[in-house]
């Protein structure tokens, strides 16, 4: 699992695919205050990337990748 | 011609079908952007292929058709009739030279004329009647979709400070930069892209931005997988090489050319003046003036105003708390004009200065290197000022801009425009097409020759196995040739089989034309009509299909015309405005049928009866006689029409026998059901494939004669007893049922009386001649076989007794018996 869901954070870890977006959809929803962390994400699909913009998760741990870091920058703190 | 002509003319036939097949689904739905995006693909790549050859004429009218679609599909200009009118026609025109091009391999030049009319025409439907006529397939001057080509301010300022300046560093130094708006479609999760991937992994990337394309619904109603995401990108990378790297995705993508001047400053930082490139509040004051020209030698002008400013702040006294960052902002600005005007080697001696400036607080270095550099020309550039000033204001320079920015995006395009894609594309093609080969008709009817001889010659081997019994004595061998025989057998019929595939076509072949042909005939004679066409995939063999194409226009322009009423008419009768007319085409058992169905006026039998009397067609005594079907069937007959007036388009007394007659020839058989007032149901039934005939072999007077198996209904003996003369005709009845009967040696002209077996019963091949039974007495009836039906030629072809001919296994030559005519 690319993405590890504890008591109330997202931890992503290398590359999240696809076929994740639905549950971690499923998470957000459910944890309206939960936190997601990114530091150790290097590539994640757009569809996950997409259901944290709806979110409106402005609020998370920046990936550690410097390139990843500025796009998901860009999605995210704009929402 | 050589084989890339070739392969342009069919593929442009290909090209124009579907274009005429898009428009006519464009009327039903004339708001589908799907369609639209189709269409103009078609016309494009047409477009585009006729530019390899040297045929101006086409390429220009191509280029006005395609500069039409494109304005339609951006919504510029409305679909309508008129425009659909204008496009078939201009198609038509492409169509014309195409068959020019074939015939001579080059376009007479007595169309450039009609090539300019058209593309004029066409042009004036999008509203620019501008001089250029699109001669140069890739000259847009004329194109209205520029203005967006270039990358929208706003777009720019979302870009950071800093990349910003860094892009604006190297576009100032020359590199072309770009901006590209990717939006992938939304479905293309499920096609298992990644989007950002590929956005990421964009060559010479500088900076990207994920943005939502619509607010964000409730998170409960979010579909996570339909894409929704923009993604915006500041890449380096030649415009070629982005367009080879989104080639996949081009429809998705826009490349937008990003000048120097547009990084610079926007508009979004004239209103933020702590984010603008120089810091000094004097400064903002002349990077406004920069901000609003573009063009090179408004940029010297510019960039001499800024440097007359700061010579201003430079004189300004040097005794204040902020002298060395008024210094700094300075000799900033100063370096950035001397970036984009100046020569490169005065930046060292201006950072020289600076740094000795900033280190004794004083302006006087700069001051003296100012001196220096500007020297003679420093008079002029207080007056020189004025100019971009008035610029700022939005002035006429401002105009000079917008056009510059025109000229720039049209040169960007002067570039091969998307040859690296097509080309990339054209390789993709060939990939997947792979699976179909196109095959010269000539080399597939040698196949089918070939398994012909190679039936016939199997069919020796039973003969063989009978001799080596019957003369040689040896059984065993005999059984031997029979086992081989079967393996052939079964071999050739499978072989046989496959190359009957092959040149199985669907019926969509003929029925393609329809949706044209029936909207502009409904049009013409102000009718309204939908045209249903149903089980197009049937298929059948070419030559069947082939043929079926004439036959099939002339019932429908007669259901047209004759069939359904005008819209007044048909409401008087308490139908739909709209008539409906039905082709459907079916499979049953070996033959396909088609059926053209309309819900028309129907045929009156009464009038066809009388006018059937009237030509002379039946006489008194039929007239009295006939039932309504039978007179329904009338119009088959030929010299045959109802119509009281001639038009252009049926009712010239040629129609239905000639379907008929064209029908028969390839074996096929027509009805016609007819209910007053409801509607005419025209019933065609073809045999699959007309390559092998399946004949029984009867003898008569010692001959053999082959009858096909279509026409045979049963082989009965009848005792001679049992077989009545009526008014010099015979006559016998079986079961129940009166069956004329005839001798085939009387029909063929031969002297002999039929013979009789032992028990004096004669042999009585009956069959179907127009839905009645016929008996046909013969001597003695043989096996069926499947025969290679070869029609007759030369001094022959006049002999219509006979369908044609075949060669038997034992290499003697079978003459088939054509019934209708024998009868």
């Amino acid at each position: 699992m690319a993405i590890v869901y504890k008591k109330n954070s997202a931890v992503f870890s290398e590359i999240a695919g696809v076929e994740e977006a639905e549950a971690l959809l499923e998470w957000l929803h459910s944890h309206p205050k939960g936190k997601i962390d990114l530091a150790d994400c290097t590539h994640l699909h757009p569809a996950n990337l997409q259901v944290m913009m709806a979110a409106k998760r402005s609020n998370y741990l920046p990936p550690s990748d410097a390139g990843l870091a500025e796009w998901v920058d860009s999605a995210l703190k704009t929402v | 011609m050589n084989p890339l002509l070739e392969q342009f003319i069919s593929e442009s036939r290909e090209a124009l079908q579907g274009i005429s097949e898009k428009l006519m689904q464009l009327e039903s739905e004339p708001d589908s952007t799907l369609l639209m995006t189709e269409l103009f693909r078609f016309v494009h790549t047409l477009k585009g292929n006729s530019g390899l050859f040297d045929f101006p004429e086409l390429t220009r009218v191509l280029h006005a058709g395609e500069d039409l679609m494109d304005a339609v599909r951006d919504g510029q200009v409305a679909y309508s009739l008129q425009l659909a009118d204008l496009l078939l026609d201009a198609m038509d025109f492409v169509g014309m030279l195409c068959d020019e091009i074939e015939i001579s391999g080059t376009i007479d030049a007595g169309y450039a004329g009609d090539a300019q009319r058209l593309a004029q025409t066409l042009r004036q439907m999008i509203g620019v009647t501008s001089g250029d006529d699109g001669a140069c397939p890739t000259t847009a001057a004329s194109d209205p979709g520029q203005a967006e080509d270039t990358a929208h301010p706003l777009l720019l300022s979302k870009i950071p400070e800093r990349i910003r300046m860094d892009a604006y560093q190297a576009a100032a130094g020359g590199t072309a930069l770009h901006f590209l708006c990717y939006t992938p479609v939304q479905e293309c999760f499920f096609q298992g892209d990644d989007p950002f991937f590929q956005s990421r992994q964009t060559p010479g990337i500088l900076w990207g931005s994920i943005a939502a394309r619509q607010p964000w619904p409730e998170l409960s109603e979010l579909d996570a997988y339909s894409c929704v995401l923009d993604f915006h990108m500041l890449s380096d990378a030649p415009v070629e090489e982005l367009r080879e790297y989104y080639r996949y995705v081009s429809d998705q993508l826009k490349i937008m050319p990003v000048s120097a001047q547009s990084l610079l400053l926007d508009p979004g930082d004239a209103a933020r003046p702590e984010q603008a490139f120089v810091a000094a509040g004097p400064a903002t004051q002349a990077s406004a003036v920069v901000e609003a020209d573009s063009h090179q030698q408004e940029i010297r002008v510019a960039a001499r105003a800024i440097i007359a400013v700061q010579r201003e702040i430079l004189s300004l006294p040097d005794d204040v708390a902020w002298i060395v960052g008024r210094l700094q902002a300075v000799a900033a600005s100063l370096e950035g004009c001397l970036r984009v005007t100046g020569p490169g080697d005065a930046l060292a001696g201006l950072q020289a200065a600076s740094q000795s400036a900033v280190a004794r607080r004083s302006a006087a270095p700069l001051l003296a290197w100012f001196e220096e550099y500007a020297g003679a020309t420093a008079a002029e550039i207080s007056l020189e000022r004025e100019l971009p000033a008035a610029a700022a204001d939005g002035g006429p320079p401002a105009q000079e801009r917008r056009s510059a920015t025109g000229s720039e995006s049209a040169v960007f395009r002067a570039m091969p425009p998307d040859g690296e894609v097509k080309f990339g594309r054209r390789a993709d093609d060939a990939y997947s097409a792979a699976k179909s080969i196109k095959v010269d008709q000539a080399k597939i009817d040698r196949l089918m020759n070939l398994i012909g001889e190679m039936v016939v010659a199997k069919n020796a081997l039973p003969y063989l196995a009978g001799r080596a019994e019957a003369v040689y004595g040896v059984p065993e061998f005999s059984r031997e040739i029979k086992a081989q025989y079967a393996v052939i057998n079964r071999i050739a019929e499978e072989m046989q089989d496959s190359i009957m595939q092959v040149r199985m076509m669907p019926v969509s072949f003929v029925f393609q034309r329809f949706p044209r042909l029936v909207r502009d005939t409904s049009n013409k004679l102000g009718k309204e009509v939908n045209l249903l066409l149903e089980g197009e995939e049937t298929e059948a063999d070419k030559n069947i299909i082939e043929s079926l194409g004439d036959p099939l226009v002339h019932i429908v322009r007669n259901s047209l015309d004759h069939g359904i009423e005008l819209p007044e008419a048909r409401i008087a009768a308490g139908k739909p405005a709209a008539g409906t007319l039905t082709i459907r085409a079916s499979q049953e058992a070996d033959r396909v049928v088609i059926e053209i169905r309309d819900d028309g006026k129907g045929i009156d039998p009464e009038v066809i009866k009388r006018k059937a009397y009237e030509k002379g067609i039946i006489d008194e005594d039929r007239l009295e006689r006939i039932s309504d079907q039978e007179a329904v069937n009338l119009v088959f007959a030929s010299g045959f029409s109802t119509a009281e007036t001639i038009s252009d388009l049926s009712g010239r007394g040629v129609g239905m026998d000639v379907v008929k007659t064209a029908i028969e020839k390839v074996n096929g058989s027509v009805s016609l059901e007819s209910e007053k007032g409801k509607g005419t149901l025209i019933r065609i039934s073809l045999p699959l494939s007309m390559a092998v005939t399946n004949v029984m072999i009867i003898e008569s007077n010692s001959q053999i004669f082959g009858v096909p198996m279509d026409a045979v209904v049963e082989t009965v003996r009848v005792p001679r007893s049992q077989i009545k003369t009526i008014k010099k005709s015979m006559a016998t009845v079986l079961r129940g049922r009166i069956v004329p009967l005839k001798a085939l040696n009387s029909l063929l002209g031969v002297a002999a009386q039929p013979k009789a077996n032992e028990e004096d019963e004669l042999a009585v091949l009956v069959v179907s001649v127009g839905g009645e039974p016929l008996g046909i007495l013969v001597d003695d009836f043989h096996e069926t076989v499947d025969i290679i039906l070869k029609p007759m030629l030369g001094v022959l072809t006049g002999l219509s007794a006979y369908a044609g001919s075949a060669l038997l296994g034992d290499g003697s030559v079978l003459m088939v018996l054509n019934i209708k005519e024998v009868v």
